[in-house]
């Protein structure tokens, strides 16, 4: 299966992965858990300071639909519940676990309950009870993609209009679409039999819907995962090598040739759902093992580290341990990036922990570390010429620079996908995705 | 409410995506347009002598003076080191012919540059073509020395093409298609020919366009649309009347033809970015620049064909594809 369409984008530099695929990150000391994903939406402590919890159990829930539960990724006590920096800079009750260093888990986790007899119904309510979180973006409880949510208060009056396109395409994305993110090729071949799992669950999930694994185009589907496909009723997408195909709103257009409508639209309204394949392990065990998402996935590369690698880490690991552990690093790392090179947040600080939302840790040292320059468009068009949106960057960084909100709006600024392409060519090294983002921010405050 | 984490230590360094940069700069646009030019150069030392190598020198150093005066004078930011005055002086120089004195070419390139672009901002802000509007002020200011045409008068091997007296588009123009027998169609291809110092020898400009293409620099939708149309355009009336109107061949080997379909109408920030307005561009500077040589008042029509264009590049700008994800409203 290849690609419906194209698009505009860029071939970024080729990136090595070292072997072996996935090794262990050591048990942490002490993890920090943030009890929420999206902005204001957190979950309510279940615990207190100074009880004894073990890996697996359950800390923090909401009744909020959009709200993953979260869980003790280590065995130990609980010293302190107050705010933390989360990954974009703000602060978030989170709770804090000293370990005990015996990470004994919860009994009747590792159940290995199997799936095959159990109802959709009961998989989403084992879904929910894991907290799996769905990369993104945006990143959401992975349920949430898949049940009917609640009709909102202005769609009751609009009866007999179907408010969601029942989702008819399952895409699972194995494309690793940035330079230091390798996570998910990784665990296509590593955790194949889970994979193969992962496509019955989701049939069972959503009995019509076809399903499409993506894989990159050198990545060829390795023997393992083949072996384990055959037999099911999955397509396997090749891409190409270029960025941004691994970003859903791309993918989702090269696969079924549909759009997400924007600028208020998401993959749901087009009958698309996309599960990261690293976030599809992650499904399997929570509803075969009955076993919560404790860990991630995440690829480390950057000072010094010339072939990425990748790492099963305790979630709530703070990269500071990450980094001590790490003997490749050559120098001090001036800036982290958490995700991949293109779209990825720059840490303020070492002591910040790996979430849910954390697959790929990019340092870099001084030398590497870009800067962007605060001169004048010199309208090149190269921006333009790369744009997968097809928008006009050079336009709508000028507008938003001199608040010039609404002629953006006019100009298509909220069908930006934030790709950063615009930014990544720029022959002026204008801060291009931040002047969008800039703009965007301030329309939603208008 | 106690404080995440103690702002004591060192912070890291934040910023926004992405956080990797392609190589090129401006510089790298402007020195691989320099680099491009360097052949149209070396032809119109070869058929003129060095007195053309001359004034390249000038109108690159006036340029580089002037960028310089106006960005001290303005209080700005020096970007000298990019190359854009340098390409700008060359390109003026080009485009004179080798009898234009000093002082001309001096007034010219100020003008291109003063007038041109700083007050606008300098370089990509200019809403014309810098050159050309320098081009103009010197052509309307002193007709005469900057319509003297020399023979050409090669260095070494060739033969001095004798056979007209002026640039083959003058010839056309006062003598009429009639004269136009025996055409030696390879001088007029390599440049044995009266006219402007970088644009005689259409090969040489040829060789620098394909580099431009090849290192991407410049993308193809201007010059093809360019010479297509033009010579499309001359094809149909060659086809109607050839007593009157020459070969459309002819037209496409003289004047600025090439020079201005590869480096003066893909000049950064006056012309239009987005595909078929690029088109719609090399379309409109095709045509008029036909028209002109046909039935205006100028002999080549290339320079005003594209300010008039350049006029035209924010409305061109809006014609554009489909953007990802729009839809139709639901009134």
């Amino acid at each position: 299966m290849g690609l419906k369409t194209s698009f505009s984008g860029v071939s970024l530099p080729p990136q090595k992965v070292s072997n072996p695929a996935i090794e262990d990150a050591p048990l942490p000391k002490r993890v920090v858990l943030p009890l929420g994903q999206n902005g204001n939406r957190v979950c309510k402590p279940v615990v207190e300071v100074g009880e004894q919890v073990k890996t697996g159990q359950l800390i923090g829930q909401s009744d909020d639909f959009l709200v993953a539960p979260v869980h003790s990724s280590i065995s130990g006590t609980i010293t302190a519940i107050r705010p933390w920096f989360d990954l974009s800079g703000n602060e978030m009750l989170s709770v804090i676990v000293e370990s005990d260093g015996n990470d004994s888990w919860l009994e009747e986790i590792r159940a290995d309950e199997g799936f095959s007899d159990k109802e959709a119904a009961q998989l989403l309510t084992d879904l929910k009870a894991a907290g799996v979180v769905e990369i993104g973006p945006p990143s959401m409880p992975l349920h949430a993609k898949f049940a009917t949510p609640e009709p909102s208060k202005e769609a009751r009056f609009l009866v007999g209009i179907p408010q969601t396109k029942p989702v008819d395409t399952v895409i699972i994305n194995g494309i690793d679409a940035e330079p230091g993110m390798a996570a998910k090729g990784a665990v296509l071949t590593k955790y194949s039999s889970e994979i193969a799992d992962g496509i019955r669950i989701l049939q069972k999930l959503i009995g019509s819907a076809q399903i499409v694994l993506a894989v990159n185009s050198n990545g060829s589907v390795s023997s393992p995962l083949s072996g384990e496909l055959a037999g099911l009723s999955v397509q396997v997408f090749r891409g190409k090598d270029k960025y941004p195909l691994g970003l859903n709103p791309i993918l989702i257009k090269c696969v079924t040739g549909r759009e997400i409508p924007l600028p208020d639209g998401n993959e749901q309204d087009i009958g698309v759902a996309v599960v990261d394949a690293a976030t599809l392990v992650h499904l399997v065990e929570a509803v075969r093992d009955l076993k919560p998402q404790v860990e991630k996935v995440v690829s480390i590369s950057g000072a010094g580290i010339t072939a990425v690698k990748n790492f099963r880490v305790r979630l709530g690991t703070l990269v500071q341990d990450l980094i001590e552990q790490q003997t490749g690093l050559k120098g001090e790392p001036v800036k982290v990036i958490a995700g991949g090179a293109m779209t990825g947040v720059a840490l303020l600080s070492t002591d910040i922990p790996v979430s849910k939302e954390t697959d790929a840790l990019i340092f870099q040292t001084a030398t590497e570390a870009k800067s962007f320059s605060p001169d004048a468009c010199i309208n090149c068009g190269l921006c333009v010429r790369h744009c997968p949106s097809r928008l006009l960057p050079n336009e709508l960084s000028k507008y938003c620079e001199f608040s010039m909100f609404e002629e953006a709006r006019a100009r298509f600024l909220l069908h930006c996908i934030e790709c950063g392409i615009c930014a990544y060519v720029c022959p002026e090294k204008r801060p291009m995705l931040h002047l969008m983002r800039y703009g965007k921010r301030e329309l939603s405050l208008a | 409410m106690e404080k995440a984490i103690s702002l004591d230590k060192p912070m890291l360094r934040v910023s926004v995506a992405p956080h990797i940069q392609q190589k090129i700069t401006t510089s790298h646009l402007m020195y691989n347009t320099l680099i491009a030019l360097v052949p149209a150069l070396l032809a119109g030392i070869y058929f003129f002598g060095f007195a053309s190598l001359k004034l390249a020198l000038i109108c690159m150093a006036t340029a580089v003076a002037c960028e310089a005066g106006m960005k001290g004078v303005m209080g700005r930011k020096l970007t000298i080191i990019n190359g854009s005055s340098l390409v700008l002086g060359l390109l003026f120089a080009l485009i004179c012919s080798p009898e234009v004195p000093w002082w001309t070419a001096v007034v010219g390139t100020a003008m291109a540059v003063i007038l041109g672009s700083e007050i606008y901002g300098g370089l990509g802000n200019n809403p014309f073509n810098a050159v050309l509007v320098g081009w103009a002020v010197a052509r309307i200011s002193f007709t005469e020395q900057m319509t003297t045409w020399i023979m050409p008068e090669p260095l070494f091997g060739l033969e001095a093409g004798g056979y007209i007296e002026y640039p083959p588009l003058d010839v056309i123009r006062v003598d009429g298609v009639e004269t136009l027998v025996d055409l030696p169609w390879l001088d007029l291809f390599i440049g044995n020919v009266p006219g402007t110092i970088g644009t005689v020898c259409v090969a040489a400009v040829l060789i620098g366009g394909i580099y431009l293409l090849a290192r991407r620099i410049i993308t193809w939708h201007i010059p093809v649309s360019f010479l297509a149309s033009a010579w499309l355009f001359g094809l149909i009336f060659w086809l109607i009347d050839p007593e009157v109107y020459a070969n459309p061949t002819i037209y496409l080997l003289s004047g600025w033809m090439v020079l201005g379909a590869f480096f003066l109408a893909t000049d950064k920030g006056t012309v239009p970015v987005t595909a078929p307005g690029m088109i719609i561009f090399g379309i409109g500077c095709g045509l008029i620049t036909m028209i002109i040589r046909y039935w205006g008042g100028f002999v080549d029509g290339v320079a005003f064909a594209i300010l008039l264009m350049n006029a035209l590049t924010p409305l061109l700008d809006r014609v554009r594809p489909r953007v990802y994800g729009r839809v139709k409203q639901v009134a």
